[in-house]
């Protein structure tokens, strides 16, 4: 019993990052992103191509590189934010909202069948396995997971503390400036596409942290598992802990991947029918979040608007009352304060 | 080039189906601003019916079409009732999500009730014609005219009935429109019934054409959909018919030489190359530096 729940609870941690990068995008940035699944996916694929050895003759895959996990981590990320500095410059240039959606769902599909079919990338539709040792060898079965939850906790808990400092930092909040009010925000001198670029970079990085961290917990990978409709677990993660709020966020990807975990267990799947639990939990997902979206879009522990905690009350009550005088948005009337401190 | 044209010749078959499904998605842009994502599972829906109608109804072509209609039309109201008006005072970013929640639960509710396997068709697909250099079976035929005349049914319908006139007129302005005398909810309502209609019917034409389905086969077409929709003109029904005819021949001209597991990476290169070069639609005038819906 206790493997189990160490089990789920790493894969909540792993998932965690994934959730933190997303809601980077998604929460801070105000762009709806669908295609964050493929950069987990991608940060999987290239940690494994890195670790494992190369391909003997039917299965095909790119480098096969033989590296130690934690220096094959690093060049994971830099691979990943290579690729979605294409895909981000692609759709952040000049569509916003739903445009900007539209692209990147196309993108991941897009993205989706490539990996599928092109064999000599990542062995297609077969996928990549290799069983590996991230922690070095000679530790015992369990010994081992224990000691990867440790692993994954730590990570997730440093994510948390840098993604915390960015989101209170005067960079954090000119991203929230930029995506509650562009023009003002522009007005004041900041470069729009430039703050939601490196926005989605960095979430585009944790997305492939997560990945290195999923690869060295699952150890073998294919198409079949990152369907790109598994991200609407991480959105409904995300709504359910508090969109934009780092704490409700790692709150809520636990929550969620616990919660439906354990729901989900107790469904019958009988041998004729294997796809019902699954089914019924990708129903239940789409009602979770429809049902947040509609009752209660701020999640349970909302983000605070412009200040997040840091400022002391007075700044607060200041920047409200200017925000009152202008005829401004708070945030606004915030970034204005605050003066983000690059330009 | 013989290859070329019976590729071509496919290609129109598909581009019509296509054409069918985007004026769909397009029109519920239209009335509710709306990016529907769930659009797929109203095909799915309407080929599904049509498949049990099929097993019911002794294989009757004009029954089949006439229930996966109405299935799709019965679809998209209950959907447009559960949930678009909910969101309506939202921003159309969360609707577009929800309308993803929407799309999860129906797609897995026809997984649930018709399992994962793919299912099949019984018609006979005829005879085979050569029709000019195209190389056609009487069911293509068919699915060909049969789109044609819905395509003429619906520039009939939003130009020269009231219905029409008064769609028009919300998707420029609906609080206009209800100001002056026009019952916004009724013909949002009957707007989304006849984009079910239409998409119920499109879901029922490509299982003919395709022969198998399954329940993702709605969200393979949504993307081509969208695509066809935002390269012609989103929430135009004239440039997406457009715009949903070249995409069709783009694809199928370039599948001829690549594999067709690559047609939905040739249609997203088609939609990247619109958005980049002409955002607002392939056939609509004038240009605009930001896009946002």
């Amino acid at each position: 019993m206790l493997q189990y729940w160490i089990a789920i609870l790493t894969e909540a941690a792993i998932f965690g990052v994934l959730a933190l990068g997303i809601d980077m995008i998604w929460g801070w940035s105000g762009d709806f992103d669908l295609s964050a699944y493929a950069y987990f996916a991608l940060g999987v694929y290239m940690t494994m191509v890195l670790t494992i050895g190369k391909p003997s003759p039917p299965v095909e895959y790119i480098l096969g590189w033989h590296l130690p996990y934690l220096l094959a981590v690093p060049i994971t990320i830099i691979v990943v934010i290579a690729f979605a500095s294409i895909i981000g410059a692609i759709a952040l240039r000049t569509l916003r909202e739903v445009y900007f959606s539209i692209t990147t769902l196309g993108a991941v599909w897009a993205i989706y069948y490539l990996v599928e079919n092109f064999t000599p990338l990542f062995n297609g539709y077969n996928g990549l396995s290799g069983l590996f040792d991230p922690m070095g060898g000679g530790l015992s079965y369990n010994a081992y997971h224990y000691l990867f939850f440790a692993f994954c906790l730590i990570v997730l808990f440093c994510v948390y503390l840098l993604v915390m400092r960015l989101s209170r930092s005067p960079f954090g909040r000119m991203v929230r400036a930029v995506r509650d009010d562009e023009r003002a925000a522009s007005v004041y001198g900041r470069n729009v596409f430039w703050t939601k670029y490196r926005t989605y970079l960095t979430g585009a990085a944790l997305a492939g942290l997560s990945g290195s961290l999923f690869a060295a917990y699952i150890g073998a990978f294919n198409s079949l598992d990152w369907a790109p409709t598994e991200i609407f677990v991480l959105y409904a993660a995300i709504l359910v802990g508090g969109r934009g709020n780092p704490r409700g966020v790692v709150l809520g990807s636990f929550i969620v991947y616990v919660g439906f975990v354990e729901m989900t267990r107790y469904i019958p799947s009988p041998a004729a029918r294997p796809e019902l639990g699954p089914a019924l939990r990708q129903i239940l997902i789409g009602l979770l979040i429809i049902l947040m979206l509609r009752f209660r879009p701020g999640g349970l522990i909302p983000e605070r608007l412009g200040t997040d905690g840091s400022q002391g009350r007075r700044s607060r009550m200041r920047s409200m009352f200017q925000a009152q005088q202008d005829g401004h948005d708070e945030s606004v009337a915030t970034a204005h304060a605050d003066d983000g401190s690059d330009s | 080039m013989n290859i070329f044209w019976i590729s071509v010749g496919s290609g129109i078959a598909i581009a019509a189906i296509l054409a069918l499904s985007a004026v769909a998605f397009t029109l519920e842009y239209a009335v509710s601003r709306v990016v529907n994502l769930a659009h797929g599972e109203t095909l799915t829906i309407g080929a599904y019916s049509a498949y049990v109608a099929e097993n019911n109804f002794h294989q009757d072509l004009y029954i089949c079409a006439l229930i996966a209609t109405a299935f799709g039309a019965l679809a998209a109201m209950a959907l447009n009732f559960s949930l678009i008006e909910r969101f309506r005072n939202q921003k159309p970013l969360a609707t577009l999500i929800a309308t993803l929640g929407a799309s999860l639960i129906l797609q897995n509710a026809v997984l649930i009730g018709f399992g994962g396997a793919s299912v099949s068709y019984t018609f006979s697909q005829g005879n085979l014609f050569h029709i000019g250099p195209f190389l056609w079976t009487a069911l293509t035929i068919k699915v060909i005219i049969s789109a044609v005349v819905v395509a003429v049914l619906i520039y009939l319908l939003l130009q020269r009935t009231r219905l029409g006139k008064a769609l028009r007129a919300i998707s420029q302005n609906r609080e206009l429109a209800q100001v002056s005398g026009i019952p916004a909810r009724r013909v949002v309502m009957q707007t989304w019934a006849v984009a079910g209609a239409i998409s119920g019917f499109a879901g029922f034409l490509y299982g003919e054409t395709i022969g198998t389905i399954t329940p993702t086969v709605g969200n393979g077409f949504l993307l081509l959909s969208i695509t066809a929709a935002v390269g012609g003109g989103l929430g135009r029904p004239y440039p997406t018919l457009g715009g949903a005819v070249v995409l069709g021949l783009v694809m199928s001209i370039a599948s001829t030489y690549t594999s067709s597991a690559y047609q939905l990476v040739i249609a997203f290169g088609f939609l990247v190359v619109m958005l980049l070069v002409k955002p607002n639609g392939l056939f609509v005038r004038g240009r605009i530096s930001t896009v946002r819906a």
